[in-house]
């Protein structure tokens, strides 16, 4: 395999929620690479970490305490460095069973190395879309405008007219209908799937080398989704950027993406090649994964009218993160061979198959990892 | 056969909207229909799903015909009763028969107050009952909702979204409603627990007889759930059917692009896009007001007949209950 273009290893982000008095383990040990070239799509439900997980990589992360350690290793041709280099010296936390008790972090040094570390990379080598388009764009300034400035500032394009040509281009390339008329639109005279046209176009106009994108169709009509999945498919073949897509869709993370990362908890439960984690007779796989597979309605749950295949149980806040598996209060899967085990022991990723690795104990991988 | 709940004839729903200085001081305003003649029915124990994009109107329909916006004109009959100009005291004992849950989580949970309260307050809203016989109702409908007695104690901020999604429906079956509009029931919440929310709703209406306008945007679910789908564009309702044949069987080229759009999606083939408008309530339409985004338009070689002013396609019967509002269909 090629080498990776972004590496994270072991990212940990937290976050002090007021209203529980407590902290919430986001992101919790969270390894994962993206291959040159390459779409990995991150799936999982709200909380269990995968968009802190994006905006992590892009240091996008405001809230404290915020990025607490790990490593972002992004290796592109003009940036090669870790993105979290040396960072740890600023934070300590202090832990007891399970819980966070307190963290004390130097914000102004972290803070202040952190972006040294991010100059250059954010927008122009990692840039990001995100779920709400329209929130994204500055309302006060034309389409134009807006991708002018990020051609000027991030390509070696620095002339007005240049760029002009340059931003139409990329309207084009995002199939906006007449891109000369829209170029001098508002963000407010267009349409939610036109807004996430526009978007697109404006992070892939620096030429990053990854591009995150953060449930780029939630919240679009469904006619509209199939279209903005269409124009990342499209957009993938034609410039081959590498891309790291988050979305808690099956239907779209399975249209797009080579590799598949499962999160549960604020960890990668699972990861592997699409076609094999998402294989519908798939022999091996993470009890969770498959949970989340079975209760989208299938065409033959809906003809007879059958019941859905829910998860039972509420998903894990991340407060109070149990000792043992975190999916074990869930897991319908459980065998009395493992359940010690599961009850008491957090399992490792084991390779169950070269490339696909699975969070559990029921794989001899696990036991042997 | 079941009872006729609700029954609506031809509702309209007219929202004005002021341009500005000039269009104040010339008092003209322009009218937007965002429920444009709609009619449908809905019997006990059965569920109709509302489908179409958004800003089509299925909420609109959601909250008129539970009188909490008032209709521009049409008729809302419940029950056998005509509501639709009653007034807001007469309105007040037929509200506990109606209730609507909400798409936001939060609505009509009172952040300061336990779920117990909560719960309390709810079902005090009608009735004086004793409070052996609160207890007892809290209890009751704990376990409809299938939820712990330990959340008694937590105030909603305390909740994950499929507590509080159960808190809330738990708060409507107090009044013990018989109709109940649940507009995006599950669009909130995690796949995990939309499932769970979508098989609780079901088992409701199968013990307490319960009719539901179901809206959503989620066409499986809605497929799932209802007996009768109305599919809806611009504030029309364009096609209506049994469930099934909506899905399977769709003869408006809408609902065929709704759902081959959720195929689209699946599907792993690119494809060049199709010219795909974006519907726009503000142009006037004349004749069928899908004619602009309509690939059977185009194929059939822009037929006069779909842009005739004099002729918007009327819903008519295809056979077996089936209605569809299309020249071709």
């Amino acid at each position: 395999m090629d080498a990776p273009l972004l590496a994270v290893e072991n990212l940990r982000t937290y976050f002090y929620s007021r209203a529980k008095r407590a902290f919430i383990r986001s992101v919790d040990g969270v390894s994962l690479h993206v291959a040159p070239g390459e779409t990995l799509g991150i799936v999982g439900e709200s909380g269990s970490g995968k968009s802190v997980t994006a905006l992590s990589a892009a240091g996008l992360v405001s809230a404290a305490p915020g990025v607490i350690g790990g490593r972002i290793e992004l290796r592109s041709h003009r940036a090669r460095r870790n993105l979290l280099d040396g960072l740890e010296r600023y934070v300590r936390v202090k832990e007891r069973d399970g819980r966070i008790m307190a963290v004390e972090k130097d914000d102004r040094g972290w803070r202040r190395r952190a972006e040294a570390l991010m100059e250059g990379v954010r927008g122009k080598e990692i840039a990001m879309i995100f779920q709400n388009p329209r929130s994204a764009l500055n309302p006060y300034s034309t389409i134009g405008t807006q991708l002018v400035e990020t051609i000027r500032l991030h390509t070696s394009v620095k002339g007005g007219r240049e760029a002009k040509e340059r931003a139409i281009h990329w309207l084009e390339r995002v199939r906006i209908d007449s891109p000369r008329l829209r170029f001098d639109n508002f963000p407010f005279g267009m349409s939610g799937g036109m807004c996430q046209r526009a978007m697109i176009a404006m992070a892939l106009s620096a030429e990053p080398s990854l591009l995150i994108a953060d449930e780029p169709t939630t919240g679009l009509d469904v006619t509209i989704q199939s279209r903005i999945v269409d124009l990342l498919a499209q957009l993938k073949t034609e410039t081959g950027i590498t891309t790291l897509l988050i979305s808690h869709d099956i239907s779209v993370i399975q249209r797009l993406s080579d590799r598949i990362a499962v999160m549960y908890g604020g960890t990668v439960v699972e990861t592997g090649r699409a076609a094999e984690v998402l294989a519908p007779q798939a022999q091996v796989r993470h009890p969770y994964t498959a949970a989340l597979l079975a209760s989208v309605p299938s065409a033959e749950a809906i003809r007879r009218k059958s019941y859905l295949q829910a998860i039972e149980g509420e998903v894990l806040d991340t407060i109070e993160v149990p000792r043992g598996c975190r999916f074990y209060a869930r897991c319908n899967r459980v065998t009395e061979a493992v359940r010690q085990n599961c009850a008491g022991l957090e399992p490792p990723l084991g390779e169950v198959a070269p490339g696909h690795k699975v969070r559990c104990w029921l794989y001899p991988a696990a036991r042997n990892a | 056969m079941s009872r006729t709940i609700l029954d609506v004839t031809d509702l309209r729903k007219d929202y004005s909207q002021r341009r500005g200085l000039i269009s104040m001081l010339t008092g003209q305003e322009r009218v937007i229909p965002a429920v444009d003649g709609v009619s449908f029915y809905l019997r006990e124990n059965e569920t109709v799903g509302l489908v179409g994009e958004s800003g089509c109107g299925k909420t609109t329909i959601g909250r008129t015909v539970l009188r909490l916006t008032d209709p521009s004109s049409g008729r809302i009959v419940f029950d056998g009763r005509d509501i639709t100009r009653l007034s807001r005291a007469e309105l007040r004992p037929l509200r506990r028969e109606m209730q609507m849950i909400f798409q936001d989580l939060d609505a009509g949970l009172n952040p300061k107050m336990r779920v117990q309260a909560i719960l309390r307050e709810a079902l005090t809203v009608y009735e004086r009952p004793s409070d052996a016989e609160i207890a007892r109702r809290i209890r009751e409908l704990l376990e409809q909702v299938n939820l712990k007695d330990s959340k008694l104690a937590n105030f909603p901020a305390e909740l994950s979204g499929g507590e509080k999604r159960r808190v809330g429906i738990a708060r409507v079956l107090a009044v013990r409603p018989r109709l109940i509009v649940a507009d995006e029931p599950t669009s909130a919440l995690d796949v995990s627990i939309q499932a769970q929310v979508v098989n609780l709703l079901r088992d409701l209406q199968k013990h307490l007889g319960l009719a539901y306008l179901f809206i959503s945007h989620d066409l499986p679910v809605v497929e799932l759930v209802s007996q009768k789908v109305a599919v809806m564009y611009l504030g029309r309702i364009v096609e209506m059917g049994l469930a099934e044949s909506i899905a399977h069987q769709p003869r408006h080229p809408y609902t065929r692009i709704l759902w081959s759009s959720l195929a689209d999606k699946r599907s792993t083939e690119v494809r060049e896009p199709r010219a795909w408008g974006v519907f726009d309530f503000e142009q006037p339409v004349s004749g069928c007001r899908f004619a602009p985004r309509c690939p059977l338009y185009q194929d059939k070689g822009r037929p006069a007949v779909c842009t005739d002013p004099a002729s918007e396609p009327p819903l008519r019967d295809a056979g077996k209950g089936h209605v569809v509002a299309c020249h071709f269909g």
